[in-house]
């Protein structure tokens, strides 16, 4: 009998002990990082997560064009988008990490400067005094370092098909009345006017209060209020949601179901009238419809507030411990260069604009169009989760999301965000 | 006492060690990331049960534990319901039996990505799912069921005991396999009725395997995840959240990893309660 009872312990013992082997998640607190190599110092890793199919063969382009130059050999890894998101960290802070790493200027880039993980690239800057103003605060990080070399963006705009604007009677809008206007006649045919994907790709949503915000309150205000120094329940951001609520009848009410890839398809099939997306949206249409695609500027608001557009720019920075930081610094300052911009700009769909002033970017009536809109605004924003970080972007994604379902919940959405946001910048 | 072989030794004490590095210790730092606040950058910060409090006044997680108890009793108890029901249809050889009893389980075969994929695609806008209710005249109901609050989470049940109810069933074939058929001629001479046989013999004979079906299905519930993550990825604004979904997000998503650890923990502690409470009756019933 007291054989068993023993028996009985142990096995309830060892069978908590798999419990929690098998629940609990491993989270070590030190990984080495897959990417690097740790061989030779001559030789740089460089983490990409560029990984669909035209942007990888660009990467692999300009990798090997660099090889020929006779610098350090640069040996690319290409990380699925979503992993090398949530590794980043992980990259950064492990014991011998990659050197170099494609990501977003501003201040998610400005939130790994803070913890002290990033290349000062201040004399690669050196041999960048062509690129703007806008390009240089974006890159420097809040202790006055540069730590980001910026090499293309793109923008984003209300998209929609010429013949269908003509078949419907309508011009691009320039003012939100007349905007409003366009949503009715286009409703009245019987066509969803503003197309939305959120079923999987919710951040989407996120481009609407951007928008709104840079529209009704201006650029710093949206900034300050997305680096933790505002409050969500504001009742400026409240007239953001005011405004929005005036079309919320004119959305697709499919768009909740779908991701944006489909609101895409949708846009190109007629069965909405526009779509405020970014530029990617083109790797996933066909090529013939995107002669027939035009944009128009997300409409004026208020005519007092400066112009503002998101035009999100992508670059590099290195890590701290880059094991040859010369060689380093030499690689970044060769992606600067119009040359290097040009070769990814050429391999890749084509939306993306160089950073350096004097690359090209493709000859394109859209891409032309795109150019002159941000180099024609007075400020220039990011995307949600570039212009604050990562973390904060789920909780937009909920409250945003659930006041396109319940809009007239706005005081307690707003509300449960404050709380939601503080959690974060308090981590 | 004899010696114990050192091929034994090894086959045991290997194994042990492999475990001990990848699973006991990562899961001991498990729970000492739960006092912490940790950004997954700078060095973890102790706060004690900090975390634990924060979840008392967190809706967030409050919504995720209601969802994870209607999960435990909709998943858990329809699945062991459908498949007991289903292995007791197909238990006797018929011919053709075969036949349904490989359809029932095919759904296993699949990874539970895949069959999130096939039901997405279900449930989509003018998709089977809509078409269905149409036909049938009950188009009012039709709703983007994936996208809408109210039916997000048994949306994505459905799908889970399409699966389940397979697994279970096989389990139940194997266990009714060895009942004893002299059993049931000997109630049947007592003139006990179908539905008696089946109380009184069938159900009491299953007792090892119920215990085997009850931690199966406890497991299974509280870690289910994959067919959440990729059905609605616990949205559309939380609505669908589990604890396992509301875990992955807080700590990939939103990089808390302490908060995410303590909400492990939560999963654990209840895993381990509803185990261990059928486990130490089931051992009482045995001495």
């Amino acid at each position: 009998m007291t054989g068993l009872a023993a028996d009985r312990r142990t096995f309830l013992k060892g069978l908590g002990v798999l419990g929690a082997a098998t629940l609990i998640p491993g989270c070590a607190t030190s990984t080495k990082s897959p990417g690097s190599s740790g061989g030779a110092s001559s030789e740089l890793s460089l983490q990409s997560n560029l990984s669909s199919e035209q942007a990888k063969a660009a990467m692999e382009n300009l990798v090997a064009a660099y090889n020929k130059t006779g610098g350090s050999q640069v040996k690319l890894n290409t990380v699925a988008a979503e992993i090398f998101r949530t590794q980043l960290p992980t990259y950064l802070t492990s014991a011998n990490p990659p050197d170099v790493y494609t990501w977003y200027a501003g201040s998610v880039a400005d939130s790994y400067a803070k913890k002290d993980l990033l290349l000062d690239v201040t004399s690669v800057w050196d041999s960048m005094g062509n690129y703007s103003k806008a390009m240089q605060s974006l890159s420097t990080s809040s202790a006055g370092q540069k730590i980001f070399v910026p090499t293309s963006y793109y923008w984003w705009g209300m998209f929609y098909r010429k013949s269908n604007f003509a078949k419907w009677g309508v011009t691009p809008p320039k003012t939100w009345a007349e905007f409003v206007a366009v949503c009715k006649t286009i409703q009245s045919k019987g066509i969803p006017p503003i197309g939305i994907g959120l079923g999987d790709t919710p951040w989407v949503a996120s481009a609407w209060f951007d928008y709104l915000n840079i529209r009704i309150n201006g650029a710093p205000f949206h900034r300050k209020l997305l680096a933790g120094e505002g409050d969500f329940t504001d009742p400026k951001v409240k007239a953001v949601f005011t405004k929005w609520r005036e079309v919320l009848p004119y959305f697709d009410p499919k768009g909740k179901s779908f991701p944006f890839q489909e609101a895409t398809s949708a846009l190109l099939a007629g069965k909405t009238g526009m779509f405020l997306i970014g530029t990617f949206f083109a790797d996933s249409a066909p090529k013939d419809a995107l002669d027939d695609i035009d944009f128009f500027q997300f409409p004026i608001i208020d005519p007092a507030v400066p112009v503002a557009e998101e035009a999100p720019t992508d670059g590099y920075f290195a890590s701290k411990k880059a094991k040859d930081p010369e060689g380093t610094k030499k690689f970044l300052a060769w992606l600067a260069t119009p040359e290097a911009q040009n070769i990814y700009v050429q391999s890749s769909s084509g939306t993306a604009i160089p950073a350096n002033p004097d690359g090209k970017s493709a000859d394109t009536p859209l891409v032309k169009k795109g150019k002159a809109m941000i180099e024609g605004a007075a400020e220039i924003t990011q995307f949600f989760n570039r212009d604050s970080s990562d973390a904060l972007q789920p909780t937009a994604d909920a409250a945003l999301t659930k006041f396109l379902d319940k809009p007239d919940q706005i005081d307690k959405i707003l509300a449960d965000w404050q709380t939601a946001a503080q959690k974060v910048f308090k981590a | 006492m004899r010696r114990v072989s050192p091929l034994i030794l090894a086959f045991v004490l290997v194994p042990f060690v492999i475990e001990a590095v990848w699973v006991f210790w990562p899961a001991l730092q498990g729970f000492w990331l739960a006092l912490t606040s940790w950004d997954g950058l700078s060095a973890p910060r102790f706060v004690g049960f900090g975390n634990f409090s924060d979840m008392v006044s967190d809706p967030i997680f409050r919504t995720a534990l209601k969802n994870t108890a209607i999960w435990l009793v909709l998943f858990g108890g329809l699945s062991v319901i459908g498949g007991f029901g289903m292995a007791l249809l197909l238990q006797r050889e018929r011919r053709g039996v075969g036949i349904y009893r490989a359809a029932l389980f095919t759904p296993v075969v699949f990874s539970l990505v895949v069959t999130a994929l096939i039901w997405r695609v279900f449930y989509q806008p003018d998709g089977l799912v809509d078409t269905v209710f149409r036909t049938v005249g009950l188009g009012n109901f039709v709703r983007p069921w994936l996208a809408d609050p109210d039916t997000a989470l048994y949306a994505v049940i459905v799908p889970a005991l399409w699966r389940q109810i397979g697994y279970v069933m096989v389990l139940y074939l194997a266990g009714l396999k060895a009942v004893d058929p002299a059993l049931y001629e000997a109630a049947k001479v007592d003139g006990a009725s179908a539905w008696q046989r089946t109380r009184y013999v069938t159900i009491p004979q299953l007792k090892g395997v119920n215990s085997v079906v009850l931690s199966v299905i406890v497991i299974d519930s509280l870690r289910s995840f994959d067919i959440v993550w990729s059905m609605t990825r616990g949205g559309p604004y939380h609505s669908s959240e589990l604890l396992s979904t509301y875990m992955y997000s807080t700590a990939f998503q939103s990089t808390q990893l302490g908060y995410a650890s303590a909400l492990a923990v939560v999963i654990f502690v209840l895993a381990l309660a509803v185990i261990l409470g059928y486990l130490i009756r089931a051992f009482r019933e045995e001495s």
